[in-house]
């Protein structure tokens, strides 16, 4: 029996052993990022020879773009498809180490007010990238209400709206008056998530704000919240719960799509590339139509942004200029349907025309109104 | 002439018993049955929607069948490199985890020692945290020891979330062992290899069965720990199931992923299963 205890341990460790492949320090880039040109930065990239990246959707598109990196420059891609909290976990347990794993990642509107808070990405960056200026110029500036100057890089513009189901909506509603009657007709069959749990439900709430305690102009340039312009927030608060009956909550953008195609609710708010996402994997009915209303919802979009603590920062810079060619930006469109964030590329076919971005797309208010509003919406709707 | 009619009363009575209790296995069974198999059902019928043609309300069943959405998984995720990792990981965790178990179980289920109870409850605390929590300060450790992007690491953390489950069990078990069987070895001259070999062990069998079961399953479902300190060197089941069941639920491709992990494991259980038949506690004490 000890001759046996003593063989299962020695295999135990011999195998970890054999197994174990500790990470290895990269070789730093030695160049100055912010002064160096962009052949430099290419060369500093080559020599650093791979690039960590951390996504938690796209995996079709994100895997050819890897291959298409690798095969350009020579540099392998070490690509997960993570879980969105999970990513941001482990930036976040990571901040403190003086070299990461993690070089790139995308941000969503969900994260980038704690990541910026916490002071975790490397740059400006909107001064090295090539083409930046091609790249929607707002989303440099402000992602969902916060300021990113220059340190996060868009690849990719998203926009809620209003979608339903066309054989169960026949006239679906433009202005507010006309949703608010739509719901009250037909209960139950309007759904927006938590917006503590996704983008589409903080948009919901933020058109229900604009119109219920008189427009979005006065938040405008505002860097904290200022009291006396959210006094009467308890309109939209009352206007929730009045109908609390009458609304479906769901809990993320997907769920609400999902709620559509299996037939519980006939409307909701979503993201366009997320259904268009969804469509494409067989997981909505391809009848389903999409709008932003008259009324207005917001719009934003996701970006990059390279860790301060990176093995690999130059390389990581090459694979955002890679992400944000026109090439790219062209193959992203014509593989998802996703919204390019250039704003050189001709687009046919979207989900949301582009005269209805233009005239009804909104921007979300400045980020501390928008941390106050889902705070608010759950103690006074959701927890009430 | 009505046979029940010349039957006796008891006769009946045991009779419409034995139906009553037939009846209410049966109902037990077919709820068994639907619970287990409708979600086993639905992620057969969600990884084979064509997606050309979705799966929408009211269609009972996909509209068309298709293996796209198996094929997305293996073309567009690691899943192969994960398949491999998990399945490697999985055995050196129970192993490893027995080991450490072994002597921890014998004290809590055979000795008496001070502050028993407080060591069960602390034993018992990775399971009680949430996994995200115990993930971020262990990874911190794990850091400092250098343990992180390691196979050792990774098997380490996954042998630490499984050995709650293996000393709960082995502790029952070794508890259970009669003292008078060990008295009876011992009168019989029996030294301390001896008790082990053909008592201890054969004896603890169906618990150590069920430790190890609960052990490989933990280890293959274990993602927080996992995703902090192991990805991107290493990636499991687990990490690439999460990209379709979080923030981001799709559900074909979940359920493709969710099939592939349940697969082996379902296998594993049947062949577990034939092992535990032998029960030697019960047979010692005549029970069998």
């Amino acid at each position: 029996m000890k001759k046996i205890l003593v063989v299962l341990l020695v295999l135990v460790m011999a195998s970890t052993m054999v197994f174990a492949a500790g990470a290895k320090e990269a070789p730093k880039a030695e160049i100055d990022l912010q002064s160096a040109s962009w052949d430099q930065i290419v060369e500093a990239a080559k020599a650093e020879g791979q690039v960590t990246f951390y996504a938690w959707y796209f995996p079709d598109y994100f895997k050819e773009a890897a291959a298409d990196f690798e095969a350009k420059y020579g540099i392998k891609v070490n690509l997960i498809i993570g879980d969105q909290t999970a990513n941001f976990n482990k930036a976040i347990s990571e901040k403190d180490s003086k070299v990461g794993t993690i070089d790139v990642m995308i941000v969503g509107g969900q994260w980038v007010k704690n990541t910026m808070d916490l002071d975790l990405f490397y740059g400006p960056i909107k001064d090295i990238i090539p083409d930046a200026d091609k790249l929607a110029p707002s989303l440099w500036k402000v992602q969902e209400g916060v300021m990113t100057n220059g340190y996060l890089a868009p690849f990719h513009r998203n926009q809620t709206g209003i979608l339903y189901d066309p054989q169960r909506v026949s006239n679906p509603p433009q202005t507010w008056a006309e949703l608010e009657a739509w719901i009250d007709a037909n209960p139950k069959k309007f759904g927006f998530n938590d917006p503590s749990k996704g983008g589409s439900g903080q948009s919901f709430v933020h058109t229900m704000i604009k119109e219920t305690t008189g427009g979005l102009e006065k938040y405008v340039g505002d860097s904290e919240v200022v009291p006396s312009k959210v006094a009467n927030w308890d309109k939209a608060w009352d206007w929730a719960y009045s109908r609390k009956d009458k609304l479906t909550f769901t809990v993320s953008n997907n769920d609400s799509i999902i709620r559509l195609n299996d037939g519980e609710i006939a409307m909701t708010f979503g993201w366009d590339d997320n259904v268009k996402d969804m469509m494409n994997k067989g997981n909505l009915f391809s009848r389903a139509k999409m709008y932003i209303p008259t009324m207005g919802a917001a719009g934003g979009g996701d970006t990059m942004g390279v860790l301060k603590n990176s093995p690999h920062k130059a390389a990581a810079l090459v694979f955002i200029a890679h992400i944000t060619s026109k090439e790219q930006q062209q193959k992203k469109y014509e593989m998802l349907g996703a919204y390019p964030a250039r704003t050189d590329i001709a687009l046919s076919g979207t989900l949301l025309t582009e005269a209805d971005r233009e005239a009804n797309a909104l921007a979300w208010f400045p980020a501390p109104y928008k941390t106050l509003m889902i705070a608010e919406f759950v103690k006074n709707v959701l927890m009430k | 002439m009505d046979k029940t009619m010349a039957m006796p009363l008891y006769l009946i009575k045991k009779r419409r018993i034995k139906r009553f209790y037939l009846m209410i296995t049966l109902f037990f069974v077919i709820i068994q049955l639907l619970w287990v198999g409708i979600p086993i059902f639905m992620a057969i019928m969600w990884s084979l929607v064509n997606p050309d043609d979705a799966w929408s309300y009211p269609n009972l069943i996909p509209p068309s069948f298709s293996l796209e959405q198996w094929r997305y998984v293996f073309n567009y995720t690691n899943i192969a490199r994960a398949l491999k990792t998990s399945y490697s990981i999985a055995p050196l965790a129970v192993i490893l985890s027995f080991l450490l178990s072994l002597p921890t179980s014998y004290v809590l289920g055979r000795k008496d020692i001070p502050g028993k109870k407080v060591f069960m409850l602390v034993v018992l605390l990775p399971m009680i945290m949430p996994g995200m929590v115990v993930a971020l300060f262990l990874s911190r450790v794990f850091n400092l020891m250098g343990l992180s992007q390691t196979f050792l690491g990774l098997v380490l953390a996954h042998t630490l979330m499984s050995m709650p489950y293996m000393i709960r069990v082995m502790t029952t078990s070794f508890a259970s062992i009669p003292q008078d069987v060990i008295d009876a070895a011992e009168n019989l001259g029996a030294g301390t290899f001896v008790k082990i070999k053909d008592i201890f062990l054969p004896m603890i069998r169906p618990g150590l069965i069920a430790g190890m079961i609960f052990a490989f399953t933990t280890s293959i479902e274990e993602f927080n720990l996992t995703f902090i300190i192991g990805t991107p060197t290493f990636e499991t089941i687990p990490t690439i199931l999460y990209s379709f069941m979080g923030y981001n639920f799709i559900r074909t491709n979940a359920s493709v992923v969710s099939l592939l992990m349940m697969t082996p494991n379902i296998i594993m259980l049947f062949i577990v299963e034939r092992f535990l038949k032998s029960d030697y506690l019960s047979a010692s004490l005549g029970k069998m």
